[in-house]
């Protein structure tokens, strides 16, 4: 058994990647520490509020003047509010530098943003891991479909992933448990679109992770029960988080240990090994540093501060940081763009409701630039959208004050359907994060400094965005369709990617095809630091089946003595 | 990584969020302006829980009153509100008051139900135009920011224009009836945990709307 501070596996963060990692090392029997920069939340136990009303709520959900004041980043888009508000990390303690804005929302604490995250879950398709190579943009994946294809496998039947089986290429299905329902306005417009369209488009549930049948291997977890308060945490364990799944799994090994308030600053670099010796924390709370030592190191920390760990290593041998010798690390940040789309009414359903919060909506794979279509920008998007009657914060015009208004508002108002597109983004070198060289964090550490931008090719592509949706749902029959482009910074879509790219070739890219430090060989960073591009689906399913993918390789390295 | 997702669309397909958000949070959007003003005493609480209760008065489903909208209606202001706008709800007290003595001979507290009804709808013109005004405004601040954002003027200020005091009386009236427990089970079908989800369910003028925890 390990002593307390040497062990087989160091993993950075307990996130979505960190919490996979964990459960895979300890599952092929490394004795593992997690190490997790903020406080601990139990599963169940510490979802303060998964069943509190929104009467409980001073202002009832919303945010105040204080709150706009104390979260100068956050404060930019919905998740500065009362609900959950101890979820996402401090601005205070945690500033950073901004060269051109970009909305970092983070969550320091156990299980990471898993708790918050959107549960969005779709494969990438061999359309995406060849997108680089075919367009002759940044470089290729050193990896394809097909070596990723049992990963997928492997993690959608632990998480648990509903949806429906579609059959197309650009968006192969996963392994699914019971589709949850698209409701009857839904399948209306579905299938309207299906038919204009020729099947070239399609609408279809959501793909989350979330349990809607029998998951045997985790007993804990329940069936959603459509309350709609994944946000606070799930006391049913029905979507999948780093505490409802893959830490009970790890822990069950008897090989985890967790420790909380970890603040890793740098990886402990061997010059003549050539190779990491562990990593070297502050202690959140004392500001006390230690070591901590083990074979081999997963960096799942988020894109951007597992490329600011590497970025805080080795610096005496490499001024830029352990990984920097391509001059790739801290370049190539991307996120994904949206916030465009449209929305209409719907005529002819007023007989017709639903019943329960379902926590996901449509969506509408890409269809852009597939087969032998060109349009005047690469790539493509996806929209995510729903269908539903209004609530009680609908204007009645014809009614101003009195039992009328009440009463009206009190039911249910008319349909309307509407989507926003999501869209992917190229990856630019001079896209980058840098150690800035003035602005330190509570614990004296220096902070990012963002010089990231959308540039032309999403904002080509957002014409299409816009437009597309307003005609589809003009053809579904919507009346009153508004189209909308609210514009967005880096960083909102909380898709960060790309900052310690993989690749073929070590003079291009930080990470080789298993996910190592081509510089330091027993360093992995699986998180999304390691896209090479973006693709337009939500990424955290790829993380997972490359953090499984990556766990693997690494316990067969280390014993046949690789690393 | 994101119920932003789900909250955008439900945005975006509903407007069903108007109220709860971009209303109240248009309210919160100058971060240099708020902190609070003086307290607001019983009597004022007193007065806006009758101007909410004449905005949703009590029938088979409980009021505003009962909702303790009065007393939300402080909290908000106090704590959400920009100072401009914090300032101009407090001036509507006292202009409700005038237009009341004005049309009945006497403050607003004194008036029966049906004045009461009377003065608040006798204010509507005078808050679609000023609301419209206010869009304008705004419209023009966006347009004047692109461009000082174009040439580089990093100097470039916006202006504020407050929301009419009647606007975030309705607005605050029902955004805390709704949200409340006297709202919420009283006036609507409040399902906490539905446990399943049906998407095709029929559905006659009358029934009530469904509402959740949150």
């Amino acid at each position: 058994m390990a002593d307390n501070n040497t062990f087989d596996a160091i993993v950075v963060g307990s996130g979505i990647s960190g919490g996979w990692a964990a459960k895979e090392l300890t599952e092929r029997g490394l004795n593992t520490i997690m190490l997790e920069r903020g406080f601990d939340i139990k599963h169940g136990k510490d979802y303060e509020a998964t069943n509190r009303p929104v009467w409980e709520y001073p202002h009832r959900g919303g945010k105040t003047q204080q709150m706009i004041a104390d979260y100068p980043h956050l404060k930019r888009d919905y998740p500065l509010n009362e609900r959950n508000l101890h979820y996402w990390a401090s601005d205070k303690d945690n500033p950073y530098a901004e060269t051109k804005r970009f909305d970092w929302f983070r969550g320091y604490h156990v299980g990471g943003r898993s708790l918050m995250w959107g549960r969005q879950s779709y494969r990438w398709s061999e359309i995406d891991f060849k997108a680089n190579e075919k367009d002759g943009i940044a470089i290729p994946w050193p990896i394809s479909y097909k070596d990723i294809e049992p990963w997928y496998t492997h993690v959608e039947k632990f998480a648990g992933i509903q949806g429906s089986y579609e059959n197309l290429p650009q968006l192969p299905d996963s392994h699914f448990l019971p589709a949850m329902e698209l409701n009857v306005v839904e399948k209306d417009v579905a299938a309207k679109i299906k038919a204009h369209y020729n099947n070239k488009r399609t609408l279809i549930i959501g793909r989350t992770a979330h349990v809607t049948g029998p998951l045997g291997h985790s007993p804990q977890r329940t069936n959603c029960q459509y309350r709609d308060m994944c946000w606070n945490g799930c006391p049913f364990g029905a979507y999948f988080s780093t505490q409802s799944s893959t830490l009970p799994a790890a822990m069950a090994t008897g090989k985890l240990t967790l420790g909380i308030n970890s603040i890793v600053k740098e990886i402990i670099y061997d010059k003549d090994t050539k190779m990491a010796k562990g990593v070297r924390i502050i202690d959140a709370e004392t500001n006390q540093t230690k070591d901590y030592f083990s074979k081999i190191v997963f960096l799942c920390a988020s894109a951007l501060n597992s490329a600011w760990i590497l970025m805080n290593s080795a610096t005496d041998i490499w001024p830029d940081g352990l990984g920097s010798s391509s001059g790739e690390l801290g370049h190539n940040v991307m996120d994904h763009h949206f916030r465009v789309g449209a929305s209409g009414e719907v005529e002819g359903y007023e007989d017709k409701y639903y019943f329960g919060h379902r926590p996901t909506g449509f969506y509408i794979p890409r269809f852009r630039n597939l087969g032998d279509e060109k349009r005047d920008y690469l790539r493509g998007f996806g929209y995510q959208g729903s269908a539903s009657r209004n609530g009680w914060g609908r204007e009645v015009a014809e009614l101003s004050i009195g039992a009328e208004l009440k009463d009206a508002l009190s039911e249910p108002g008319g349909w309307r359907v509407g989507a926003t597109a999501f869209g992917e983004t190229l990856p630019h070198h001079d896209n980058k994060i840098t150690l800035d060289k003035d602005m330190k964090d509570k614990w004296g550490l220096p902070v990012l400094n963002f010089d990231v931008e959308f540039k032309e090719n999403e904002k080509k592509m957002r014409v299409d965005m816009k437009a597309d949706m307003k005609e589809m749902l003009e053809i579904a029959g919507a009346k009153n369709v508004r189209d909308y482009d609210n514009d967005n910074a880096p960083g909102m879509g909380i898709h960060e990617m790309g900052p310690a790219r993989m690749g073929r070739d070590a003079k291009t890219s930080v990470l080789n095809s298993n996910n190592q430090v081509w510089d330091c060989k027993n360093v992995f960073v699986t998180d999304g630091a390691c896209m090479v591009s973006a693709a337009c689906v939500n990424p955290s399913l790829t993380y997972m089946a490359l953090t499984a993918r990556a766990a693997a390789f690494a316990v067969e390295e280390l014993k046949k003595m690789n690393v | 990584m994101d119920r932003r997702e789900l909250l955008k669309m439900v945005a975006a397909a509903t407007g069903g969020v108007v109220i709860g958000g971009e209303f109240f949070l248009a309210g919160c959007k100058n971060p240099e302006a708020g902190t609070t003003g003086k307290d607001f005493t019983d009597s004022d609480i007193a007065f806006f829980d009758e101007v909410a209760e004449t905005i949703f008065p009590k029938t088979s489903t409980p009021g505003a009153k009962e909702a303790k909208v009065g007393q939300f209606m402080t909290v908000m202001v106090n704590d959400c509100y920009t100072k401009e706008n914090q300032k101009a709800f407090r001036e509507g007290q006292a202009a409700i008051n005038a237009a009341c003595k004005k049309m009945h001979g006497h403050d607003f507290m004194k008036a029966a139900p049906e004045h009461k009804k009377a003065v608040l709808v006798s204010l509507d013109p005078e808050v679609k135009e000023h609301q419209a005004k206010r869009k304008e405004f705004i419209k023009e601040q966006d347009d004047l920011e692109k461009k000082a954002q174009a040439n580089g003027d990093t100097d470039f200020k916006r202006k504020t224009m407050p929301d009419h005091y009647f606007t975030m009386m309705k607005q605050l009236t029902i955004l805390g009836y709704f949200t409340s427990k006297e709202g919420r089970t009283g006036a609507t079908r409040y399902e906490p945990v539905p446990g399943k989800y049906i998407g095709d369910l029929d559905y006659k003028k009358g029934d009530k709307v469904f509402t959740n925890l949150n």
